[in-house]
Order: structure tokens, then sequence, then C-alpha cells
């Protein structure tokens, strides 16, 4: 090796030394806040907050099932037990009335400040009048035990009014003192992590400690020996489709790397080729994502997954160098001749990954220098450092029948010229008549959750009586206590739209502010007024005299009682619900409202705004996200356009021929139509991932073109040639056709497209580009 | 349906006439699969100087559906079907629906009367200690509840009948008040 080898290698292991360096200290993520707009509107920001780390995103669904239910009411106590201690975990419920007292106390001994019902009207002896008759109808009911415990103190029945209205929301269903499915088949539990959301070391841990709980609590009870666990939420998904991706992944990429390294060692026939033949890939890969992190600060890991996508494309460049050199030939002459040519085909990869570069997503924009950082380096190491460490006189035998066959079948090749336009504008056709139907802008689409995990999310959501928030009513201000003030006016009037029957319900905070507070003791009766109002109600009623002897002190208590604040709810459930519905942010505080059985939201949204000044936004997740993702593919498909316009006028600036360009880029936009057409006839609707894929299938099947238009030195140059291009497609379908088997619905999309396009590529090059040799 | 269920107590009663006892008891309520009647219910609470007196009609049909329909002094029904008991008041326009199972104390008094009518002994075990008393023309059940959450509220159920039919169920609570229901029968 010459000096100049000596100092190339040199620069090479110091730069991807360095990369892994930076690696080692790259933090990784899997949120959803990759695939939200970098500027956000108002309302998505709350969304994507809410998402990140709001109460909801912090929720765990837990069903337990597969044993009788008496076994599986044990389990859940003994879980709910365990995890009550859990430092990983918040809050847990399943149901039993434990812990439900502090509730109960925290209700009944702020009756008069929490009860929406205090009016002036309320304690006239109209009013009183009305509350002892509802409680003579409760007395003549089997609850007359419960009724005549409170009677005497809270004749007003506050607390009977307080227990109806959290009685009237959804609960699951309860056998042996805990919640159950309404099949009786599954125990559920409800677990609130400590962790944030995107936390999703905290949710991992958090999973782990409910899991731990439960074969704790099934250890030695032959009973629950099929018992399962299961869980949902948010943060669940986060760790599986971490796990998955991570995963798949490793797994696919270790198989793929195997597979690819077989067929390489047998056709270099020399494992020290084989290795330097990986050479490019890993370090494009290592670079990768060490550029990522330096430009973005941290790197998703959906990013990550699509590293090993690299190795079918990065793998290419040594397959083109090493059997494209001739017998008694140097690296250094074959890199002479076909230089060019692969410089043009990486510029034009990188042309259409630029576009992505600037996308308003963060999620795209790491896909984009992910890949163009990946390509060059892959490139340049292919060009500056692979050369120097080929052994000497190293050339690739490949069978002489096999050279034969490939020409034969390229010279018979354009006769299938006529056949392969029918496809095409068959494909187009079919594309045109699909035109509406071929995006789904499903949240399910997008997410790398698998279907099967999205059903068992509804089935225990369903279970658990919690349905998915759709509608959102949201109001904010600078200070806690104005965004409660504006919270109240807000479900004053979704109250009266309730009784309409625009919606069937929706959940307050339950901490009144200051000023409601205040305005309840300001209307309970004196001593005097009390007693002459109460006596005048008694009278007629049969109740015995000295019933409500403790009612005035009670009255009398509560006007000088401390006004409750957050602190007095903190560990208990209003405490927690409290927590999700007033939320502290960026600026200040938000009161979240989540509506249920919304009919008409635009109709909900004009009641409001004309009914009240406080500001508002009806946020609608459902169609946030959907229009978010809408954006999303949007710009990524006219970034894609405008990078194939990039590539064309590339192109043209390199090739000056306006007939080569056409012919260079009929291949391309023949498989990506024809690639498309297939997907949708086998069922799948596009989603970004597919875009993604077809902008690969564009720089991969670039090369084949290009190569096919490379002006080659002779018969056998154009069979060695024609050659490594079989190898790197073979490759290249190795790679990606891997990824087809992945379950996560990413790596499955992408997988598939290019594995399709880049063979379709090949094949439309052979048939559309024939070119005279010298 | 009487003639037949008269048959077979002709065939059965000479035997097991001595060995009358709760078993017996039982398997004749479940031979009713529908029985109606009128009631009258007295409560006397501790909070009330008079006892609150209501009346209405009962129906019941084998073996988990009971309604009661109160007519005086107001309007209410309550409904128990497979387990969900419904309470409506039209007056005050309340409908209120309650799986009695997430009410133990409930659930347990619902049971006393559906298990007894329907016969379901096991059902009426699972609540109850069960003291029996009278012979198989007439009788007097006491149940005593086994869970403490229902003794917290409930001292003792008593439930006596003529043969296959219910004509009195009376209930001690646990803080002295007690409520009598009276019932006329027309069993079909």
């Amino acid at each position: 090796m010459k000096l100049r080898g000596y100092l190339a290698v040199t620069v090479w292991l110091a730069f991807v030394a360095s990369c892994v360096l930076v690696i080692a200290r790259t933090q990784f993520t899997t949120d959803m806040s990759a695939f939200m707009p970098r500027d956000p509107t108002p309302t998505q920001k709350i969304m994507v907050e809410q998402l990140r780390d709001g109460v909801v995103s912090r929720l765990i669904l837990i069903g337990v099932d597969g044993a009788p239910a008496p076994v599986l009411a044990g389990l859940s106590k003994r879980m709910a037990e365990q995890l009550r201690a859990a430092p990983e975990l918040a809050a847990v419920n399943n149901g039993e009335q434990v812990g439900m007292e502090k509730d109960f106390e925290l209700l009944r001994d702020n009756r008069y400040l929490l009860s929406d019902a205090v009016t002036p009207q309320r304690f006239s002896a109209a009013g009183l009048r009305d509350s002892l008759n509802y409680y003579l109808d409760l007395l003549a009911t089997p609850m007359s035990g419960m009724a005549q415990r409170v009677l005497p103190t809270d004749p007003s029945g506050e607390l009977i009014h307080m227990l109806e209205q959290l009685q009237g929301q959804a609960q699951p269903l309860v056998q042996d003192d805990v919640w159950f499915s309404g099949d009786g088949s599954r125990a559920m539990l409800l677990a609130h992590t400590r962790g944030a959301g995107n936390d999703i070391d905290a949710q991992e841990r958090a999973m782990l400690a409910i899991r731990s709980a439960f074969e704790e609590a099934r250890k030695g009870n032959a009973e629950a020996a099929g018992a399962q666990v299961r869980m949902t939420g948010p943060g669940v998904f986060s760790v599986q489709s971490r796990a998955a991706i991570r995963d798949d992944a490793l797994r696919l990429s270790i198989i793929a790397t195997l597979l690819i390294s077989c067929m390489l060692l047998l056709l270099y026939r020399s494992p020290r080729a084989l290795a330097l033949g990986l050479f490019p890939v890993a370090s494009g890969a290592l670079a990768g994502i060490a550029a990522v992190s330096l430009g973005f600060g941290s790197v998703h890991g959906l990013t990550l997954g699509f590293g090993i996508t690299l190795i079918g494309e990065g793998v290419d460049y040594a397959i083109y160098l090493f059997t494209q050199i001739e017998r008694n030939g140097s690296p250094q002459t074959t890199l002479r001749r076909i230089w060019p040519t692969m410089r043009l085909g990486v510029l034009t990869s990188v042309c259409g990954f630029s576009a992505m570069l600037f996308s308003g997503f963060t999620g795209l924009a790491q896909l984009g220098m992910f890949s163009i950082t990946g390509l060059v380096v892959a490139l340049a190491t292919s060009r500056l450092v692979i050369p120097h460490l080929l052994p000497q006189g190293f050339f690739v035998h490949t069978p002489a029948w096999l050279g034969g066959a490939l020409m034969a079948l390229v010279r018979a090749a354009p006769r299938m010229r006529l056949a392969l336009f029918l496809v095409v504008a068959a494909a187009l056709a079919f594309l045109v008549f699909k035109r509406d139907a071929m995006w789904n802008d499903n949240l399910s689409s997008m997410s790398p959750i698998p279907q099967e995990a999205l059903k068992l999310d509804e089935q225990l959501r369903r279970d658990m009586g919690a349905p998915d928030v759709r509608y959102m009513l949201v109001t904010g201000a600078d200070d806690e206590e104005h965004a409660l003030q504006q919270g109240e006016e807000l479900v004053a009037v979704l109250r009266d739209l309730a009784a309409q029957g625009m919606l069937q319900g929706y959940d307050a905070p339950p901490l009144p502010s200051r000023k409601a507070q205040l305005a309840r003791q300001a209307v309970l009766p004196g001593e005097l007024e009390l007693r002459r109002n109460m006596g005048e109600a008694l009278r007629g009623m049969p109740f015995r005299s000295g019933t409500f002897a403790p009612f005035a002190a009670e009255i009398a208590a509560a006007k000088r009682q401390p006004l409750l604040d957050r602190e007095a709810l903190q560990g208990t459930a209003l405490g927690l619900k409290l927590d999700t519905c007033l939320v502290r942010r960026e600026e200040g505080w938000s009161v979240m409202l989540p509506l249920r059985g919304v009919k008409d939201a635009p109709a909900i949204e004009r009641g409001i705004g004309n009914a009240t000044e406080a500001p508002f936004v009806l946020l609608d997740m459902k169609r946030e996200t959907e229009q978010m993702f809408r954006d999303y593919r949007h710009e990524a498909a006219s970034n894609a356009l405008l990078g194939a316009l990039g590539i064309v006028v590339l192109l043209f600036v390199s090739l000056r021929s306006f007939r080569r360009v056409l012919e260079i880029s009929m291949p391309l936009a023949a498989a990506v139509v024809t690639v498309t057409a297939l997907l949708l006839l086998t069922g799948h609707t596009l989603s970004i991932f597919h875009l993604i894929g077809l902008l690969l299938v564009v720089a991969v099947g670039s090369n084949y073109t290009l190569f096919f238009d490379h002006r080659c030195t002779s018969a056998q140059d154009r069979e060695r040639t024609i050659t490594s291009l079989l190898f790197a497609n073979v490759s290249t379908m190795l790679g990606f056709g891997l990824l087809s088997f992945s379950q996560s619905p990413v790596l499955n999309a992408i997988g598939s497209t290019v594995a399709t396009g880049a063979v379709l590529s090949l094949v439309f090059s052979a048939i559309l580009i024939v070119r005279k040799d010298d | 349906m009487r003639i037949l269920i008269l048959l077979a107590a002709l065939f059965v009663l000479p035997a097991s006439a001595e060995e009358w006892g709760l078993p017996q008891l039982m398997q004749s309520l479940a031979q009713v699969q529908t029985s109606q009647g009128k009631f009258v219910e007295r409560k006397h609470l501790a909070v009330l100087d008079v006892p609150l007196t209501s009346s209405g009609t009962l129906s019941f049909r084998a073996p988990d559906h009971l309604e009661k329909h109160t007519l005086e002094p107001k309007d209410e029904t309550l409904v128990l079907d497979q387990g969900v008991l419904t309470i409506e008041n039209k007056a005050r326009n309340i409908k209120r629906t309650l799986v009695v199972q997430q009410y133990p104390a409930v659930w347990a008094f619902v049971e006393s009367i559906r298990s007894t009518l329907a016969g379901d002994l096991p059902m009426l075990q699972r609540f109850y200690k069960v003291e029996l008393k009278g012979g198989a023309a007439k009788w007097r059940m006491k149940l005593l509840p086994l869970e403490d959450r229902t003794r917290a509220m409930v001292k003792e159920i008593v439930i006596s009948g003529h043969g296959d039919r219910v004509t009195a169920i009376e209930m001690l609570e646990a803080n002295g008040d007690h409520s009598t229901m009276t019932v006329i029968g027309e069993t079909q």
C-alpha cells in the first residue's frame, strides 16, 4: 500500500471512530413527535403536548384473563395491592373501594364548596322541601339505609347530587369487588405511570412492574396457570413499537447481512473482499446516524430502522467496483472507467432525498439527512478507501454461462417494449381510476403499531367503558384561577347544550375556582334564616323532630371553612382527574374538558361561541391528526416531485442530451407507476412510507439505468457491467425483501415497495435502454 | 299448569311429608314459573314519625325477572332483569339503572327475594344463613346475612309463606329500622 493509501485508511478509521463516539452519546426517541410538524398550529401544539406528556398519555389499561372469574378477581386484588406501592406508578385502580374513603370524605367535608347545586334557591324553604321530598322517595327504596345516614347533616342533598354526577359516568362492571369486562371474562385495571408518556424507558419500567406484579400474584396458584396479562395505552404502544422496530431492524438486518454475505462470498471467493464490500455500507450507516444526531439532537427509532434499508443500496457500490474489475486490471483503472456513472448515480439519489431534508416534519427531514450522508459516505469509502485495501490482482470470476445468458436476455429484452407499454398504460389508467382512494390518512396506517395491538386497545377500552376521547374543549389563561373560571363558564354552556341533546356528557375539573367557592360560601344562609326556612320546609312532613339538629352547625362551619386548592385533592381519585383536566403548560394553564357523545361538533362550537366570551378551542383529535398526516403526506409528495424534477435537471446538466435523459427517466417512471399499481392491486392503501419507498426505488433504479446507458469499451466490459447490475439487484432484493416480513407496518411498506421496484427498474432498463458501444 | 303441579304434589307428598325441609320448599318454589300479587309495604324509619306506607303490584317470572310497581303514594317502578336493576320515577323524570353486582348490599337484598321466588338455594346460601320453621302449608324462613358489609346494613330478613307462595317479607335493618311487606298473591 502506498503512502496515500495509508493516509486514506487512517482518515477513514478516524472518521468511523468519531461517528461511533457521537452515536454512543446519542439519544434515541420513538415517540410520535417525529410525525409532528416543526411549526405546529396552536391546536396541534395542544394535541402534541397531550400526546407527549398529557395525563392521557400516561394511562395503561390492563386486562387479566384466562382463568375463572374468582381467580381473576384474586389476581387483580393482589396485583393492585403490590402496584399501589410501586414507584413507577402514580395510581392504580381495579374497582376495589380501597382508598375511596378518602374521596368520600373529601366530598362530604367540602360538599358546600364542591357542589354546583349550591345556589340561593337551594336553601329557600321551597328548595329544601324539594330535596326533602326527594329523600322521602329514596327512603322508600332499597337505598334507604345510605340516604338516612346522610340526611341529618345534608338535607339539601349535596352529597347525593355529587355522587349521582359521578355515577353518571360510564363504569366497568364489578364482580367480586373488582372491575370486569362486560362478559366477565377479563379483570380490568387502570394504571397511571409516574413518568411522562414520551419517556419510553419510564413506560417500559412501568410495564415491567405490572408484569412482575402479575407473576408475583399468580405464583403458586395452580388455577391461575393459564392466566394472561394484557396491556395497552399510548405508552405501551411506544414501548412495543420501539421494541418491534429494534427487534425487526436488528433481526432482519442480521439475516439480510448473512444472506448478502453468502451471495458475495460465492461471487468474490475471498473473505477479505467480502469484508471490504461491507465497509462502505457500515461506514455510511454510522455516518448517517451520527449526522442526524448532530443535526437534530436526537435520532428517531424509525430513522434507525431505516438504516438497514441502506444495506441494499450501499452494498451496490462495492459490487459495481469489484465485479467490474477486469482480469489483470486494477481497482484504480476500473474506478476511472465507472466513476462518472457511479458519481452521477449517487448525485441522483442525493437529489431525490434532499427535498426531504427541508421538510417541515422532523421525521422526514431526519430520513433525508440520514440517506444523503449515508450514501455519500458509502460512495466515498468505496472510492477512496476500499481500492487501497483490495488484494493485488483481485478480480471476480463469474461463470461464463451466466454472462452469456444475461447478454442473450438483454439483447432479447427490447422485443418486450410493446408489452411493457401496455402494462404501464394499464397501470397508469388504474391509478387514475383509483386516484381518490389511493391514500390512507388513518392514524393506524401511519403509526408503527401493528393492527393486533390496535384491536386489543379498542377491546380493552370498550371493556373499561373508556372510549377513546375524540373531542376536547380547551381553554387557557395565564394562571390557574382564571383558567378554572373560564372552564366553569364553558361547563355552564355545555350543561345547556347537553340538556338540548347536542352531546351526551363531559368531564369537568373536580376543583371549582376560588371565585366559585367563595360565591357558594356567600349564598349559604345565616343560622336564623336557615332555621326559618327549614321549619317551613318541614311543615307537614313526616320527619321526626330533632333529626336535623346538626344541620345549622354544619352550614355555619361551611361558611368559614378554608377554600380547596389543588393540593387538597392530591392522593384521591378526584385529584387524578383534576390533573387530567387542569394542566400547566409552557405559557399559563389549560383546562381540558373531554366531551362524550358529540353529534354535531360545528353546532356545538357555534353554540359555545354564541353563549360565552371565554376563549376556547374545540379540538377534534381525529380530524386534527388526519389533517396533520395529510399535510405531512402532501408535503412529502411535493418534496418527492421536486426531488424528481431535481434529478431530471441534474441528468440534463451532466448528460446534455434530451434523448438520453428521457431514456434514463423512462424505466424509472414506468417502475414507479407499476409498483404503485401493484401495491393498490394487492389491497394496500398508500401511506407516506410507500412514498419513501418509491423515492428509494428511484435512487436504486437510477444506478441501473445509468449503467445501462453507460458507454462500455468492449463486449466483455458490457457483460461485466450487466452482471454487476444483476448482483447489485439481488442484494437489494434480499435486503428490502426481508423487510416486508417485518411486523412493523413502516418497515413492511418500505420493504415491499423497494424490493418490487428495484426488480422492475432493472427489467425495464433492459427493455428500454439500448446502447451502442464503441 | 296448576293441575300438573297438584298432580305431582299428590305423588310426592305422601312419601316426603315427614321429611319436609329447605330443599323441598325450594323445590316447590322453583316449580312456579310466574307469579303476580299486590303488596302493601310499611317502613318504620328512625328519622320519620310515621311509617312510610306504599302499595302496588309485584310480579315475578322465573328465574330472574322481578317487578315492583309502586302505585301509592308515588308511581315508581323497580325492575330487576338479569341482574340489572332499573328504577323509574315518572313524576320526577328519573330513570336509573344499576348492575346489582356492583352494590353488594343491594345485591344481597335483591337476592333474598329473587332467590326465594326462584327456589335458588345455592344463591340464597351464598349470602345468608337460612333458618326454616313451620311446615309445607305455612312456613317462615329467617335469613341472616353472612357478609360483614351486608350485616352492616341488614340484621335479618324474614320471609313467610303458604305452600309455594310468599305472603310476607319483613326486614330488620342494622340501625333499628324495620319494614314489613305483605303480599296478597294470585299465583298462576
